[in-house]
């Protein structure tokens, strides 16, 4: 390993690897100091014209998709391929699947609903087919707006009254500023300050401790009033 | 006669249509349940989100096209609008420093807004009466490009250097929208927004005046000055307001008056309160738009503005070079 990106912050030691900047749009001139042989990008319309330019230099590329739970497993699979350790990628693959699945709430006495609110001004939530919702239903919850048309997008607020969420999941570790505001009011979690929180990036971006970010909703979902 | 009628016929349409549809679709006996009880579930959606949104929409329509009426006139330039003069660039930076920076209070992004719009406005004031020392329009047009210009460089040097994915949602929230709209909002916006609007309507004359041009308009005994101070702090006291309350919501201040100005009269005794009508029923139905076409998905408000804007303009612009 010698480069990284500067949001690859997991675990402590990747700190130690040189940061190389974003990772959408890389900054070619840093990656090819490093003098790599095989460079990981993610699909996006910006790394394709990387990844192009850096296979002219010779250099490797392998863009991968890393949105959901089932692609931690593949592409470490993958990965052990290309690295041509695919024995302890197997090995790697099967403790990550025992632990998700000794992570996963199987069956959860109920299952509250929850409005997965990524971004409150204006209020912005994820659908069924994201990360977050893939960690909240395995952790015993339902996302309120698993009938999303699209991966994520703005929704109105009377559309959440309407939902009767049982909670709401923020992105943070307290009590959000937009809890206070006067339109909030009409959602009934948000006037009893039903809050799941999920700080981190665990929550964020798939990855080995996804299993740990189960966990965590889990016990959040099974202490709400 | 019966065109005023059928502006407060067709006003009160839309108001009603904006109170009565939304992303959760109420039976209409359910909606004027909920307007006079004050319990349950369609009385929490009518009473303290739809009523306060629909009005908040109106209000901010009626203020951006009297503001863009006001300044075309004041520039004499007919693709003025109330974001032209620095306001938005100001605005946007305000916002995204409250975004990136700011900390846990629930009105920092709109407060931070107001006070950016409102250093933009008085770095072009400054600016112009430095150059001109009578707010000359071509200089106040090139004042309002200038300091636009930096707070957007600024804008986007901030953005390239902080956390990006916080920051990509602070574009959200310029482009505009009335999902924060409640009472405590409207009521403050309201009280406000009467004094900047009450001399825009009352420098009527004066802007019919300016309109014809700087000799003219002294030579029929108006303070030339006095009067284009008033209307350009005016104006964008208003729009710095509509932008902390709502975000950037291009087309209504240009479209609506070039409208009433061909459908009706270009005299602003008339064309402002019709403008002001005319802007905020624009609104109230491009916001509807916006909340029901892809529900539970809703669109930036700017967005529909645009869509119906454009193409009506396009109408308006044909019909009346035939």
């Amino acid at each position: 390993m010698v480069g990284r990106t500067t949001w690859c912050d997991y675990p402590a030691e990747a700190r130690a690897v040189p940061d190389l900047g974003d990772g959408i749009a890389p900054n070619i001139e840093a990656v090819l100091g490093q003098r790599p042989d095989l460079v990981l990008l993610y699909p996006s319309g910006r790394n394709a014209a990387a990844a192009e330019r850096l296979r002219s230099m010779g250099i490797a590329t392998v863009q991968l998709r890393t949105d959901l739970l089932a692609d931690v497993t593949r592409v470490g699979a993958l990965l052990g391929r290309l690295t041509g350790r695919e024995r302890e990628a197997a090995a790697l693959k099967a403790r990550f699947e025992s632990a998700l699945a000794q992570a996963t709430v199987k069956q959860p006495a109920t299952v509250p609903s929850v409005f997965l609110l990524v971004w409150a001004e204006p209020p912005m939530t994820v659908g069924a087919g994201s990360y977050l919702s893939e960690l909240l239903q395995r952790g015993g919850g339902r996302n309120a707006y698993d009938d999303l048309p699209t991966s994520s997008g703005q929704v109105s607020i009377e559309s959440v009254v309407a939902r009767h969420p049982d909670a709401i999941l923020v992105l943070g570790d307290s009590t959000p500023a937009f809890a206070t505001r006067p339109e909030w009011q009409a959602v009934a979690a948000v006037r009893e300050r039903r809050f799941v929180f999920a700080s981190g990036s665990q929550f964020a971006h798939p990855g080995p401790r996804a299993p740990d970010a189960i966990r965590a909703l889990a016990r959040s979902l099974v202490a709400l009033p | 006669m019966t065109r005023w009628l059928g502006l407060a016929v067709a006003t009160a349409l839309v108001l009603l249509l904006g109170v009565a549809l939304g992303s959760v679709p109420l039976r209409p006996g359910d909606v004027f349940d909920g307007l006079i009880r004050n319990t349950g579930e369609a009385a929490v959606i009518v009473r303290e989100l739809r009523v306060p949104r629909v009005l908040l929409a109106f209000l901010v329509g009626g203020g951006l096209a009297v503001s863009g009426a006001a300044l075309q006139a004041l520039v004499r330039n007919p693709l003025a609008d109330p974001y032209l003069l620095g306001l938005s660039g100001g605005a946007g930076l305000g916002a995204v420093l409250a975004i990136a920076f700011g900390g846990g209070s629930p009105w920092a992004v709109p407060i931070a807004a107001f006070a950016g719009a409102l250093i933009a406005v008085a770095l072009v004031y400054r600016l112009s009466v430095v150059a001109g020392r009578r707010l000359d329009p071509l200089v106040l047009l090139l004042a309002g490009v200038v300091v636009g210009s930096f707070a957007a460089a600024l804008m986007s040097a901030i953005i390239a250097l902080s956390d990006a994915p916080r920051l990509r949602n602070a574009f959200l929230w310029l482009l505009g929208g009335f999902s924060s709209a409640s009472w405590p909002t409207l009521a403050l916006f309201a009280i406000y927004a009467v004094i900047p609007l009450a001399v825009l309507l009352l420098a009527a004359r004066g802007l019919d005046l300016l309109a014809l041009g700087e000799e003219p308009a002294r030579h029929l005994g108006a303070d030339v000055e006095r009067l284009r101070r008033r209307i350009y702090l005016a104006a964008s006291l208003l729009t710095a307001a509509s932008v902390a309350t709502c975000g950037i919501i291009g087309f209504v201040g240009l479209v609506v008056p070039h409208a009433v100005r061909r459908a009706w009269t270009p005299m602003h005794r008339v064309l402002l309160p019709v403008a002001f009508v005319g802007g905020g029923g624009f609104l109230v139905l491009a916001d509807l738009v916006a909340r029901t076409v892809l529900r539970p998905i809703e669109l930036p408000v700017g967005v529909v503005t645009a869509l119906v804007g454009v193409p009506l303009f396009a109408l308006l612009l044909r019909k009346s070079l035939a």
